[in-house]
């Protein structure tokens, strides 16, 4: 009885799958468990444990990649209670889920307590330990180490009533130290110098709203108001060169304060309502943002022609306000044919007051800027049709059409001086179609079809989408425990005007096959091949000893190929799960790198960038008792580029792993 | 057989506890006498309308009621105000007479889920779940229009997850079942930390279809969230990317931060579409063609630039503020 005791209550935490990183389960509604006391029904899980690593090679690539660390845990835990009559006195439900509590980069906890009829409230806590090198893109100047938290309330009162009031508050907050640059003191010849910020960010956001039932009516109504501000302070530690070897700058002296404090109150209004040949829903929002901020910064060290003192103060407002409407009709024309049609308009303006000042105490000169206005203006309209044309085979498509304009003005010389702001208006229609096919072929095996051709007369950017189209494939067979689908996707896109070619070609296929064969094993395995190549003109300037204009394209190929394995044996005294995944970029082939400082050299090396990241697992569990079981998993991670970047190799490997006991009751 | 006599034991405490549970619906009046061949069923008077309550089906699926207390769609039994059209099994599967005098079978019910196409599973849930704002596009969304439905994510009875009846025990599996892309994306070595569990598919995803995008030209993205109603839901979390700057990048809000990210996994630092920043610049800032805010081309990088002098090849090195500065147009502070 013992014996069988304790497999019924292990049963279904095994039949989750665990993380050797992220061991948290969650909860099953399964089979009943768990112990009743009075009128609830109480569950339980606490795993705690011991998590370790081992890294060798680049740390703090590995710590912006995974950042696993060593110490003892609250890996995971749920608690939930149900009221088994519905009328609990105070509440009918709490759930409590945690995961990685105590000391793990990743750390979450949920809670839900709710009373039927009278309330529901849900709370989500999450923190992340950002760790970023900034190698790659700064040359390791650009470095954070932060930690983001975020918490997330909502209160609804009254749920399953006609008139539901609701309530909720979020709060984001993101700190820690970090380094960044600072170019000085000739903006296009100038040195850069590194500075040492200590990152304060916060964001707090309130929201208070009603739902109204009536006369078949639904009504939505939500007032929110987001705060932010960044306090954070900037100063240079040992007064230090360039970071450049042949620049000629030095800096003596930097501070700089620049905090941004802004706000965003919202409205949202929504209606919506169904009948029995259409339905009918709108959404109206505004949102108006608005950044208030000032930023005195004092510089004074030597430039390209000798000593360098310079002043520089910015103050005032930018506003963003963003009005949105969005009508969505349904019409159920017969019980083959459904017609929506949705019309959407978009308008927000980027403006505000501010002035900046640049003054040079050496040259006793200063340089007075205005804001860029930048407007942004859309009408969207899409219709879509679906239809039944037999129980197996069932076909959609739609028509999309898109208008933008973009109104833009920028100063272009001291704005004291007359007509100088350009003005700029533009202004792209977008013309898109898509069609499809889902035919059930057999009860378990389904076909879906789709593609999507589009046009855009006048892109924003040499990247945008122009002449477009895709396509999208997928077989999926399902029957009992087996799943097994495959597809394919592509995106092509060609931007070409004159002077600038821009096309890519993003073709992907996928194949994967789960299966629980046994109750006592299952499989699941993957395979994805991501490919995507592009080519683009561009004009740069290069070439010594002195750089001149110089034509090229850029041309980037990545052929990525990601599998996944994973294989779960339920035995009668352990649970073992191996699982292996590997992700990895060939490139286009090449066997290296050219010897940089060439301009051939230069755009040969960007054009692809080889690398593997592979992950293989090992997990074990056994009962120890009928609510304890122990656990350990090992899980190794090898990163390995082919010939990196100008900076040189970023490999890493590390072997992490945890011990842990569970308790469920 | 040693485990026969716990086995005995455990089927007994079943037996009685089913019996336990059942002794509710003994007191409840009985309908007309079934057909005498097998054991009466113990039904409640079937209504005009054939709606027979959950009591008598719990007769015969004492599994799927034994637990039912835990689940969201028992609020409507716990209620005991709801009209029997809404209330209990009934609710979702429809008057259950039929079904009874029947005894039993898939097809004398009105909603067998496992019988019933895509369609009809979308509609019967939407006859309760159709008003709420996040499900407003539900019938225009890319999952509706791939036949994928309420019960291809959401199971009502042996859901994995209690909040929201997922289907899988977590949110990441269920989308990784078809989304396999995306998983292989979050696999890669800079990604968002889904895998992980501090970012999950539905902070920037909406599968019950969203609102037209209030970036790019509205078309694409289909299912991605809107922070604050109307604007990019990366803004969420990278609140210092939000703005409304002075100088604002345009491409941020003109085409979105996936003009240079890949949002879900990148094997390139920082989510970035190459390994390369100034790759990344160049490719729109080449000074060609009718793009950008003037429409003359998106402005050519300085003739002092010397692209061979590696300390213009990372130009965040001195546009810090690339996703727009309220001090220099340059983004240089």
């Amino acid at each position: 009885m013992r014996r069988y005791l304790l497999f019924s209550l292990i049963l279904p935490l095994l039949a989750v799958a665990q993380d050797t990183i992220a061991p948290t389960t969650g909860e099953t509604v399964g089979p009943p468990r768990g112990v009743n006391h009075g009128d609830y029904n109480v569950i339980q899980q606490w795993e705690t444990g011991y998590r370790y690593s081992l890294v060798g090679g680049d740390v703090g690539k590995y710590r912006s990649d995974v950042n696993f660390r060593n110490g003892i845990r609250l890996l995971n835990s749920s608690l939930s209670a149900n009221s088994r009559d519905g009328h609990g006195k105070y509440f009918d439900e709490i759930v409590l889920n945690t995961q990685g509590l105590g000391n793990d980069p990743y750390e979450s906890a949920m809670l839900r307590v709710q009373k039927n009829r009278l309330y529901r409230y849900d709370m989500q806590w999450r923190l992340n330990d950002y760790f970023n090198p900034g190698l790659a893109t700064a040359g390791g100047l650009h470095f954070a180490n932060l930690q983001q938290r975020w918490q997330d309330h909502e209160l609804v009162m009254f749920p399953q009533s006609k008139i539901k009031l609701r309530g909720g508050y979020s709060r984001h907050k993101e700190d820690g130290p970090a380094l960044t640059t600072i170019n000085l003191f000739d903006n296009l010849r100038g040195d850069i110098f590194n500075l040492f910020s200590n990152v304060k960010r916060e964001f707090n956001a309130y929201r208070i709203g009603a739902d109204v039932d009536a006369l078949g009516f639904r009504l939505t109504v939500l007032r929110t108001w987001e705060f932010y501000k960044e306090d954070t302070p900037y100063s240079l530690g040992a007064p230090p060169s360039g970071v450049n070897t042949t620049g000629a700058g030095t800096l003596t002296s930097f501070n700089r304060a620049a905090p941004i404090h802004g706000s965003t109150p919202a409205w949202l209004v929504a209606l919506s309502t169904e009948r029995k040949h259409f339905a009918f829903n709108g959404r109206f929002t505004n949102s108006a943002g608005r950044r208030n901020f000032i930023q005195n910064e004092s510089a004074i060290g030597t430039g390209l022609s000798g000593a360098a003192n310079r002043l520089v103060i910015t103050y005032g407002d930018a506003r963003r306000p963003v009005t949105t409407g969005d009508v969505n009709l349904t019409f159920f024309a017969t019980n083959r044919i459904t017609i929506t049609n949705n019309t959407s308009l978009d308008n927000r303006r980027m403006d505000g007051n501010s002035v900046y000042q640049q003054f040079d105490f050496a040259s006793l000169t200063f340089v007075t800027y205005n804001f860029q206005f930048l407007g942004i203006r859309r009408i969207i309209n899409s219709t879509d049709v679906h239809v039944r044309a037999t129980k197996k085979v069932d076909l959609f498509g739609g028509y999309r059409f898109s208008n933008r304009e973009i109104r833009s003005i920028q100063s272009v010389a001291d704005p004291l001086t007359p007509f100088s702001n350009e003005l700029t208006t533009q202004q792209n229609t977008v013309h898109a179609g898509i069609a499809g096919v889902n035919w059930t072929i057999h009860s378990a095996l389904r076909l879906h079809l789709e593609a999507e051709l589009g046009r855009n007369d006048n892109p924003f950017y040499p990247i945008s989408e122009r002449n477009y189209h895709t396509l999208d494939a997928r077989l999926q067979y399902r029957k009992r425990s087996l799943t097994a689908s495959t597809g394919y996707k592509q995106n092509y896109n060609n931007n070409s005007v004159s002077l600038a070619n821009y096309s890519t070609h993003s073709r992907n296929y996928f194949g994967n096959f789960s299966w629980a064969a046994r109750s006592w094993i299952s499989l699941d395995t993957g395979y994805s091949r991501l490919h995507l190549d592009s080519a683009g003109g561009i004009q740069f300037f290069a070439g010594a000893p002195r750089a001149t204009l110089s034509q090229g394209t850029s041309v980037y190929i990545s052929n990525i190929h990601a599998a996944n394995l994973g294989v779960r044996l339920v035995l009668k005294k352990a649970d073992i799960y191996a699982g292996y995944n590997i992700t990895r970029d060939t490139g286009d082939g090449r066997p290296g790198r050219l010897t940089t400082g060439t301009l051939d050299a230069l755009f040969y090396n960007a054009q692809t960038y080889p690398l593997s990241f592979q992950t293989p697992m090992l997990r074990l569990t056994l009962p120890v008792t009928a609510r304890l079981k122990w656990n350990a998993g090992f899980q190794y991670y090898g990163y390995h580029e082919e010939f990196g970047l100008n900076f040189g190799l970023q490999n890493y490997h590390a072997a992490t792993g945890y011990t842990s006991l569970l308790w469920a009751f | 057989m040693p485990d026969s006599a716990p086995r005995i034991r455990s089927f007994r405490t079943i037996l009685l506890l089913s019996l336990a549970l059942l002794a509710p619906a003994a007191a409840v009046p009985q309908t007309t006498a079934p057909p005498q061949t097998t054991a009466p069923l113990q039904t409640t008077a079937a209504t005009p309308g054939g709606f027979v309550g959950s009591v008598t089906c719990r007769t015969c699926h004492p599994d799927v009621w034994q637990n039912f207390y835990k689940n969201p769609h028992y609020k409507s039994v716990a209620s005991g105000k709801e009209p029997p059209e809404k209330t209990g099994c009934e609710g979702c599967h429809g008057a259950g007479a039929a079904h009874v005098a029947a005894r039993g079978g898939k097809t004398t019910i009105p909603h067998a889920y496992s019988l019933m196409q895509p369609e009809q599973i979308l509609e019967n849930c939407l006859s309760c779940h159709a008003k709420d704002v996040s499900r407003a596009n539900i019938r225009r969304s890319a999952h509706t229009e791939a036949n994928v439905v309420c019960s291809n994510c959401h199971s009502i009875h042996k859901s994995q997850a209690p909040k929201y009846l997922l289907a899988a025990a977590q949110q990441k599996d269920l989308c990784y079942q078809c989304h396999a892309t995306q998983r292989a994306q979050f696999e890669m070595p800079s990604k968002h930390r889904v895998n992980e569990g501090v970012v999950q598919c539905s902070d920037c995803h909406n599968p019950h279809g969203a609102f037209a995008a209030t970036w790019r030209t509205g078309q694409r993205p289909r299912l991605v969230n809107q922070a604050s109603n109307n604007e990019e839901t990366c803004i969420k979390c990278h609140q210092d990317k939000r703005g409304p700057f002075v100088f604002e990048h345009a491409a941020t809000r003109v085409d979105g931060c996936e003009a240079c990210h890949l949002p879900h996994g990148s094997m390139n630092s920082k989510l970035l579409r190459r390994p390369n920043t100034f790759t990344v610049c160049l490719e729109c800032h080449n000074g060609a063609g009718s793009f950008g805010r003037q429409a003359n081309g998106v402005l050519l990088q300085s003739s002092q630039h010397n692209m061979l002098d590696p300390r213009f090849q990372n130009c965040t090195n001195c546009h810090v503020r690339i996703h727009g500065s309220n001090a220099d147009q340059n983004f240089l502070r």
